[in-house]
Parts: structure tokens; sequence; C-alpha cells
């Protein structure tokens, strides 16, 4: 992994790490994010993707949701800590429900120049059910919906294609316990 | 006043520190709280202690908290006002004070353009206290504060900010009574109230099987209230198990019982860490396995089974593993345990522990505590020896600032009540002390307080002392004055081959003369002979007085375990030396 943070970020930092998503819910109040995020960077736990959103107009409740690394322990002391702040009514490990889904939006934009590699994108666009946003000579965008790990499977695939440029966000899991 | 008039934002404010039956505030004015002070002047509830530097309004504010067991109260105003009170927030953070801090802002449109005066409040002050507001509207102000003071006292307790603007302060709106709000229960993080009868019903069982048992006690003890500690009493009582404290639980089982180990940790006694090392059950009573407790983690009391009283869930399972936990105020679990023992006519074999107690009193043997007192140079444990021996007689709050002075005062001062003992823990505040003592002589006005000092830290907040004068508040400053900043001597004497670097304090000020300079009172004690008449002055002048105690430049403070070693590992005096591969580890440490 290349990168230019002066910081070092190892690969294999957190092999004993398990990832976990956690769904919160927050009153819709300022200063709540940075509450969360203050906490995470405070006391040294990993943010991997972050999702906020007001979910409860009437109640002014919005729902964050927080991709993270870490061993049980850890991850069991990030819930008691994010239980603790004022705003925070709830924060639960989706692994630790009986029954959950998860889901993520990506959106990719794929630069190309010849029609092979327009045919082998096409192919997998398919194949993934993507939906295209945009398409004209040598771009296309394609909106691509599913669990982290399909939304992954995709990305590897388009980079097994040579001499493509591809762009992308994404907005990080949500989930939702049943 | 009638609910239906509208007031202003500054005399909301008033109105709802007088509903939460707040009369003493600690503040320094300024632009941005002006119209406060404003409403200050025309009212009589409320005395205003005005400090010398914002730092001594916040650390009063925490004297008075912990010496009363009510909310502290300061005002400041906004920029500089708010960031000199930012390590005392920190201090009560760490330490679980319940304070309220007050702050000014800039008038709201102007925040976000670098104002005169102006500082991110919330910003800055999120990572430092329980929960901090800005307030955007003048019509919540009211529910606003009477929900930051439930915050500051309830649950494990702490600091809150409330930051308003001084267009707020003018904004006029109708006042809502404390008994009209209701708060909502997520936001107040109260501990659960249920008695869990099956924790109960299983430490009652292994306190009966156990062979080694030991009470550590903690902070959370003092923070739930008088009471509990009268049930922790009875309950040692009924079971006859060795109790030591922390730092912050000295007080909650009085020190000079038979039972008492005293204080545990990297300075507690032998018999208090080796009982923690070698029990095979340990109740923990309100304490947060600090660092400073538990020395070396893998070899923390590897043979116990351990239980855990704290309100703070996440302070279950944080450092180190238990075995079982409750989240219930500590008096309720107290008083239910010591219930269910009176309902079901539990007896305790008192007979059970002999070996155990034994095996104590071969630790005691030690006298780890011992000091050799010359005839001429005042060692400093005789001189807080002997400001005990002078003191006992009269209800004594004692505070400390922080260092060996503190250290020394935790081991050879004994306190028989809570609320007595005023430290900073968690964070170690040099220059809290002083600001304590004024906070805690405020709450306490007939009660003698005494701020054990070091030279160097009670240069930190030397300022307050004009507090102290103005409020005619008689605080005496007891310093052991050895011109080092001791305890870092101390480690770079053990550490890093006694290169004392920047550790003495030179060109000290004569502080008789300074304590004159302040219309205070100066004593001084050279050598032994001077001691006794020293304290006897101190005590006995009703005005604030600053004590020189010249003490033994070279004393270290013993026992000790050095940071990266394990209870067992302790070292008793300067001729034992530790290992040198602790030593490589433990200097990367603090």
């Amino acid at each position: 992994m290349s990168n230019s943070s002066v910081y070092p970020t190892p690969i294999n930092a957190f092999k004993q790490s398990k990832r976990s998503v956690l769904s919160v819910i927050v009153d819709n109040e300022p200063g709540i994010l940075a509450r969360i995020v203050g906490l995470f960077s405070g006391r040294g736990y990993n943010i991997e993707a972050l999702n906020v959103t007001v979910v409860d107009v009437e109640n002014n409740l919005s729902r964050i949701t927080i991709e993270t690394l870490g061993e049980e322990r850890v991850i069991k002391q990030i819930i008691a800590q994010l239980e603790k702040l004022v705003p925070v009514h709830s924060a639960t490990n989706l692994a630790n429900l009986k029954e959950s889904y998860e889901a993520e939006i990506c959106l990719v934009k794929v630069e190309f120049e010849n029609e092979d590699q327009d045919h082998k994108i096409l192919n997998f666009a398919d194949i993934y059910r993507t939906r295209t946003v945009q398409k004209r000579q040598h771009l296309v965008v394609y909106e691509i919906s599913g669990t982290s790990e399909r939304i992954n499977k995709f990305l590897d695939d388009l980079t097994t294609i040579s001499g493509i440029k591809v762009e992308l966000v994404r907005s990080g899991p949500i989930g939702l316990g049943i | 006043m009638s609910l239906d008039q509208e007031i202003s934002g500054a005399e909301i404010i008033l109105q709802a520190l007088k509903d939460q039956e707040v009369d003493t505030i600690f503040g320094y004015p300024g632009g941005a709280v002006l119209p406060i002070y404003d409403a200050i002047f025309g009212q009589n509830f409320l005395k205003h202690v005005l400090v010398r530097q914002e730092a001594g309004a916040v650390h009063a504010a925490e004297g008075f908290a912990r010496s009363s067991g009510k909310v502290g109260v300061l005002l400041v105003t906004s920029g500089p006002g708010v960031t000199n009170v930012v390590t005392g927030l920190t201090d009560a953070l760490m330490d679980s004070i319940p304070i309220v801090c007050i702050s000014g802002q800039v008038p709201s449109h102007l925040i976000g353009t670098d104002a005169f005066q102006e500082c991110d409040t919330t910003g800055i002050t999120r990572p430092c206290t329980k929960h901090n507001y800005l307030v955007k509207d003048v019509n919540k102000l009211s529910e606003i504060i009477h929900e930051a003071f439930e915050i500051a006292r309830s649950g494990r307790p702490g600091p809150v900010l409330i930051d308003v603007p001084k267009d707020i302060q003018f904004a006029k709106a109708k006042y809502t009574p404390k008994s009209e709000v209701s708060f909502k229960s997520h936001r107040i993080k109260s501990g659960s109230s249920e008695i869990d009868i099956q924790f109960i019903e299983k430490l009652i069982e292994h306190i009966q099987q156990s062979k080694k048992p030991v009470f550590y006690v903690g902070g959370g003890c003092l923070n739930s209230g008088p009471q509990a500690s009268q049930e922790l009493i009875k309950l040692v009582q009924k079971t006859n198990i060795p109790v030591t404290t922390t730092l912050h639980g000295l007080g909650c089982y009085p020190g000079e019982d038979s039972k008492s180990l005293a204080m545990l940790g990297m300075h507690g006694t032998y018999e208090a860490n080796l009982a923690m090392n070698e029990c095979d059950l340990m109740i923990n009573i309100g304490a947060r396995f600090d660092d400073r407790v538990t020395g070396r983690l893998d070899a923390f009391s590897p043979n116990s089974v351990k239980f855990h009283f704290d309100i703070d869930q996440s302070s279950i399972n944080k450092n180190v593993k238990v075995d079982y936990h409750t989240n219930t105020d500590i008096l309720l679990s107290l008083k239910a345990i010591n219930d269910h023992i009176d309902r079901r006519g539990i007896n305790f074999d008192q007979n059970q522990y002999d070996p155990w107690w034994r095996q104590i009193e071969e630790w005691r043997g030690k006298d780890c505590l011992h000091y050799e007192q010359g005839d001429e140079v005042i060692k400093p444990q005789h001189a807080i020896k002997r400001l005990y021996e002078l003191t006992n007689q009269q209800d004594t709050f004692i505070t400390t600032e922080v260092g060996q002075h503190q250290m020394w005062a935790a081991q050879y001062y004994k306190f028989s009540k809570p609320n007595r003992w005023i430290t900073s823990g968690g964070l170690g505040t040099m220059g809290f002390g002083m600001p304590a003592a004024i906070g805690a002589q405020m709450a306490n006005p007939e009660a003698l307080v005494v701020d054990i000092a070091g030279e160097a830290s009670f240069l930190m907040n030397i300022q307050e002392i004009a507090t102290a004068v103005q409020y005619k508040l008689p605080i005496k400053i007891f310093i052991l004055n050895n011109e080092y900043m001791g305890m870092v001597r101390q480690w770079q004497e053990l550490l890093h081959g006694s290169r004392y670097s920047e550790s003495y304090v030179d060109a000290l000020p004569d502080f008789k003369k300074l304590a004159e300079s302040f219309n205070a009172v100066g004593v001084r004690a050279k050598n032994l002979s001077e001691l006794d008449d020293a304290i006897k002055e101190m005590i006995s002048v009703d005005r604030p007085v600053i004590a020189d105690i010249w003490v033994d430049k070279k004393e270290n403070c013993f026992p000790m375990i050095p940071s990266g070693a394990a209870h067992n590992e302790m070292l008793l005096s300067k001729y034992d030396k530790e290992k040198p591969e602790n030593q490589e580890k433990g200097k990367v440490l603090v």
C-alpha cells in the first residue's frame, strides 16, 4: 500500500482485528458527528467507513453507521464509550443481532479506449447487475449496490481489464437489524 | 418574578443557578460575560469569588465540589478565559468531579469570523467535558442549564460546559423552572438502579469460599456519597476482609482501622500491593484499574476471581478483565448486600481468613513506610506525620499539589471520613491544590483546610493567594520545600543515571516575605526543632498562611513499583535496586 500520509499505515496492522459494523442512533444536534469522530481518534480506534443521515425527522434522530476494525474486547469498549455520549440513544454491533442486513452503494466512472475493453466492462456490469447512470463514447458511469463484499468483487474484476481508468465513490456500508 | 415575564438570558442564568441551589460561583469577568456580571451585581443569593486566573476558578470549583458533594460552578469569559480552564476541565473529567462551567462567547453573528477573543470553545472542550453546549436560542437556555447540572452530577459525575454568546445573554425569553423540565433518560446516563441479585449471591458465595479476599476501593465509592462508605464499613465488619484504597478512595474506609491496608499502587504499601498480587478474590468497589494501581498488567493479580462495582459501563473490562460486574450505584449495591446478609442471617466464619491475616501481618512487619528522622534536617514524611498528629482532633480537609509531597501526604496522613482528601489523581495537575483549598474553604467555612504542597507546584498558581486574602479564607499552604521538582528528580535518579536535567528549582522566592507581601502570614521551619511550632502557629492563625518547611532535599518516595514492574517487584528503599531489564522497559512508560 503506498500512501502520501506522514503516518505509517502498515497493511498487516490489524491482523487480530475483526471488521465490525456499528449502528448508532443519536439526537441530530450540532457537534454530534465531531463527538463521535473525536472519540475514535482520541482513543486510537479505527474508522474504515462512516455514514450519517437523519432517519426520523419528527424525533430529530440520525442513524450513524460506522465500519471499524478491532478485537472483540476493543469493539465492546467502543460501544460502551459511544453509549456514554449524551446525545447517543444506542450503539449496536450488527454482528451481535440475530438478523441484520447490510448494503452499500458505489458509483464507478470507467474510462476506456477500445471496443474490447468496452465489451469486457459491459460483461462485468451485466453479471453484477449494475445500473448505468451515464454512457458516452469512451466513458461509462455505473451504480452498484449490495454488500460491501459484492462491490469489492466487482471492483476487483474491473481491475483485470488492462488500460482502463477507474474512479469511484462509496457510501460505506449501512445496516439494519430486523 | 412572574414566570410569564420575559427576562434577559443573563437573568435566566442567575435564576437557573438559584433554582439549582447554587450559592457560590468562582469566576473572572471579561467582555463576553459582562451582561452576566451585571446580573450578578444586582442580586444577593449568589456569592461570587473573584479568582486571579481562570485556572484558579476551575480548580476552586473542583475543591468545592469534592469537599461538599455539590456541583461546583464557574464563570469565565470567551477566548483566553475559557482556554485557561481546559486543564481543570480535563482534571475534573479524569477524576469524575461534577462541575458546570459557563463561558461567554462572541455574539452569534460574529462566530466564525475570528472575532476578538473568539475561539471554538465547544470544539476545544469537547474531549475534556462530559458534555458541552453552544446556546443558539435564548428560549432553550433554562432547559440547557438544568440539563447540564443533571448531567454533571448523575451517573459517573463530570464537567459540563455551557457556551453562551453575548447576544443570547441580552435576548429575552421566559424562564423555565427546574421543576418543569423533563429530562430525557438517554441523555442523563444515570447508572442502573436495579439490584442484581444474582451478582450479590455469587459475591457472597465467593466470599464464603475464598481464602485470601481483598476489597479494592476507589473514587466511585466516594462519588456514591458518604452513606456508601458507611455501608462499606458495615460489610467489612461482617466479613473481616482487608481493605485497600486507591488515591481517591482514601477516607472511604477509616485509615487508622486495623483492616485497612492503606493505599495500593505505585507508591502504595507493601502489604496492600502484595495482598492484591496474591489474593484469590478481589472485590473492586468503584475503582478503574488505573495503570498507577495495576503495575504491569500481565502480572496483575493473576489468581483472583474479580468482582467489579462501577457505574460506568466503559470501565468494565477496559484494562483488566473481570469475572462479575454490576453497573448499579455503589450505595444501592452495598446496601442491598448488607440487607441480604441480614435478612438471610448469613454468618461469616470470623476465623476463615486467619492464615491470610497472618500473611498480611508478616508483610506489615516490613514496615514499608519506615523512615529515619535524624536530629536536624526535617524528613518530609515526618513533617506530614506531625501535621496529621497536630490536626486530627479537628475536622480537617487536605488538598495537595502533584508530586512527592502528594504521595507522602497519601501515605502519612490518615483519613477517617470521605470527602476530606482532595487531590488531582488522574491528570496529575500541578497547581491544583491551593485553588482547590480555596474552594474547599468556601464550602466548609468552619473547617481547617490545608494544602500540602511542593514549592514547584505552589508556584504554578501562586496568584490565588490573593483570592484567599481577599475573601478572608484562612487556608494553610504547607510547603515541603526541597528546592527540586522532587518526583522528576526521583525518576531521573532511578531511570536516567541521576542526570538532574532541569529539575532543580533555582531562584525561589522567600516564601515568608512573599506571604507578607500578599497580606497573608508566613511561617518557616528550617530544622526539626522548629517544625512543631511552625505547624501550631499555622493552625492557630485565623488568616491564610504559607508555611515554608525546609525538608531533606534528597529524600525519595518509597515504596515504589517502578513503571512496567509488577506488584511483587516493589522497591522498598533506595538500597533496593531495580532489575536492569525492567529499568529499560520502564523508561518508556510514564
